[in-house]
């Protein structure tokens, strides 16, 4: 059998190969260039790159967070309930997915900006939201809150139902049931959403540009001090560049492994 | 209770006493939704649901108790173990209102109960099917339900370990004392696990009896072949008195215990292929000549387990252009069919006893057809 099956997994394998090397290489490029560049490390010390590190870091897991909590409602009443203008709610929680982000952003400026529809009432309170670090949390949210609303909606339609059913039966309420059933076995669903959003928001770049600005320390985020450093300092764009790719890869391998540790992981497998 | 749904009408009205009651039927009979509505997921539009004398759904009042409410022992088809939890969380996920001392204690005789000792850290997906069964029992009973309610117990086991685990479910259930719900499609299951069964057929009900009555008496041709009834004879009424009645089939002479009907009714006659007996051709003459003598040919035979099964032609029957290949199945033990020498010999005479012929009238619409000549 195995033997029968080889020559299929061979063409397989070289198939499968252009298209890795293809993603691959651009990400090693970055880093042999970073390790053949003259003292890589001498830009670590800027406080440019350590202020747009911990500002990426920082706002990416907020962002994450907010899609989070906010999306978890959102994802179980699309994969529960049949409504009327259901089709037009999931379409519309996918459109950040397909729109530019620089239609996000100019969609954000519009809405929360000075002059937006609800800048005059934020005035009122005192609130100015654009070029803040909230408008950097916000533009991450906008975009990445739809992958983490993708994810834990399948997630929660691939519950039994029937578990649901005997957790009722068994004496608990509805609210109980959710998070001792539904939530942990939508477990692995929910939380590669939140990674997913979390890697997301991480690379927001457009949205966040065009409504929080570029400001030192407060919304400039590690892919603004790329694109800037880029234009003057290639080697500092380099290393951000590097930074980046290691701490995104290290955070989705880990979630892997986890998943794969996890006994609902196990049980799948 | 009713409930209509896309086209099916549900309309189940039966009552069950302590001990175990089977709702036995097709598959879309109706089981299911029955169950759903016991258990209270499924609201029906009308009707009520009494459990033990307490009223769980009432359509007239309106009161519908949420499952939560019920106190149903509820094991679906599935089992539906809980797969992020051990077979200790599983069986106590029900009790978490007591206190920790008195949950373990209980957890701990329920695991005993359903002989699960030694896998109480154990993940469903690393138990087998039968273990799976008993830790969604033990956690159904843990917290002490009104109705233990098992929908299909043994639809996902290996045939060859569902006489095992019948035995141990009747076992469990005994020592428990919980009155049981069984939904099954599945005969032996039926017979097996009730005391009463319900016949249900396309959401109604058709049948509710004792197990003896729905096998030995059931009260339509339908609920008959339901119950794997395989000799259903369709017979007229000849004569009709109080000593007897007399029934020709296909231009024989069948007699059978007296019943109220009338002459030239059309019945249906239900023999249980173990009670057709052969007589032998050494047979002492001063015996009394044996019931319903009927002579013919063995055409076919099948080996099951430890009996053989026949099928026996009438010789020379008086009904002309019939079609069927044969006319009655016979069971009997090997041994018997050895020292019969059916073996060797093909044609028998065989004897139905008066008392194993169920007569059942046929009703109008099916004795109304014409036949043509």
């Amino acid at each position: 059998m195995l033997k029968a099956l080889a020559p299929d997994r061979i063409t397989f394998t070289l198939a499968a190969l252009l298209l890795l090397i293809f993603l691959v290489l651009p990400v090693a490029a970055i880093l042999v260039k970073v390790a053949q560049a003259t003292a890589p490390l001498d830009a670590l010390g800027s406080s440019v790159v350590t202020e747009a590190l911990r500002l990426s870091l920082v706002t990416s897991s907020i962002s994450a967070a907010v899609a989070a909590v906010l999306g978890t409602p959102v994802a179980f009443l699309l994969a529960r309930y049949r409504f009327p203008g259901r089709a037009v709610v999931d379409s519309l929680v996918d459109l950040p997915m397909v729109l530019p982000p620089a239609v996000a952003g100019l969609g954000l400026l519009m809405a929360f900006g000075r002059r937006g529809i609800l800048g005059g009432a934020l005035d009122v309170l005192g609130l100015e939201l654009a070029f803040t670090t909230a408008a950097v949390v916000m533009a991450q949210t906008f975009v990445a809150a739809p992958f983490y609303i993708r994810s834990a909606k399948a997630g929660f339609e691939g519950v039994d139902r029937e578990l649901e059913r005997v957790s009722a039966t068994l004496g608990s309420s509805r609210l109980r049931t959710f998070f001792r059933v539904t939530v942990p076995l939508a477990g692995p669903a929910l939380m590669g959403g939140a990674v997913m959003a979390w890697a997301r928001a991480l690379g927001e770049f457009g949205a966040t540009i065009m409504f929080a600005g570029n400001t030192i320390g407060r919304t400039q985020t590690m892919p603004l001090a790329i694109y800037i450093a880029f234009q003057s300092d290639l080697t500092a764009s380099l290393v951000l560049a590097g930074i980046l790719v290691v701490v995104s890869f290290a955070v989705l391998f880990t979630f892997k492994v986890l998943l794969g540790r996890s006994p609902l992981g196990a049980a799948r497998a | 209770m009713r409930r209509r749904l896309d086209g099916f009408e549900l309309d189940v009205a039966f009552q069950a006493d302590e001990g175990r009651v089977v709702l036995f039927g097709p598959s879309g009979a109706g089981k299911s939704l029955t169950l759903q509505a016991i258990t209270g997921v499924m609201r029906p539009d009308a009707g009520r649901v009494e459990v033990n004398g307490r009223l769980l759904f009432d359509g007239a009042s309106g009161l519908n108790l949420p499952p939560q409410e019920r106190r149903m022992g509820y094991v679906p088809q599935s089992y539906a173990l809980f797969p992020h939890l051990t077979v200790q969380q599983n069986v106590a996920y029900g009790i978490q209102r007591l206190d920790a001392a008195r949950r373990r204690a209980l957890v701990q005789d329920m695991v005993e109960l359903a002989g699960l000792q030694g896998l109480e850290r154990r993940r469903p997906h690393e138990l087998s099917g039968g273990q799976q069964q008993r830790v969604a029992l033990a956690r159904a009973l843990a917290s002490r339900p009104e109705l233990l309610v098992l929908d299909e117990p043994f639809s996902n086991i290996d045939t060859g370990l569902r006489g095992t685990l019948r035995r141990e479910l009747l076992d469990l259930q005994a020592r428990s004392g919980i009155a049981t719900l069984v939904v099954t499609h599945d005969l032996d299951d039926a017979f097996f696990l009730g005391s009463r069964i319900v016949v249900i057929d396309r959401g109604r009900v058709l049948q509710a009896g004792s197990r003896e009555d729905i096998f030995y008496r059931p009260a339509t041709r339908r609920v008959a072949e339901f119950v794997g009834t395989r000799n259903i004879l369709r017979a007229t009424v000849l004569e009709s008195t109080s000593q007897r009645l007399l029934l020709d089939w296909q231009g024989r002479l069948l007699e059978a215990d007296p019943l109220p009907l009338s002459q030239g009714q059309e019945v249906d006659v239900c023999i249980r292929p173990t009670q057709v007996m052969i007589v032998r051709s050494d047979r002492l003459p001063h015996l009394p000549p044996p019931e319903n003598p009927l002579c013919g040919t063995i055409v076919g035979e099948a080996l099951q387990a430890e009996a053989y099964v026949l099928r026996f032609r009438l010789t020379d029957p008086a009904t002309t252009g019939r079609t069927a290949p044969y006319d009655l199945e016979i069971e009997l033990p090997d041994y018997v069919y050895f020292r019969l020498g059916l073996n060797q010999k093909k044609d028998a005479t065989i004897s139905i006893h008066r008392s194993s012929m169920h007569v059942i009238p046929v009703a109008e619409v099916v004795g109304a057809r014409c036949c043509p000549g």
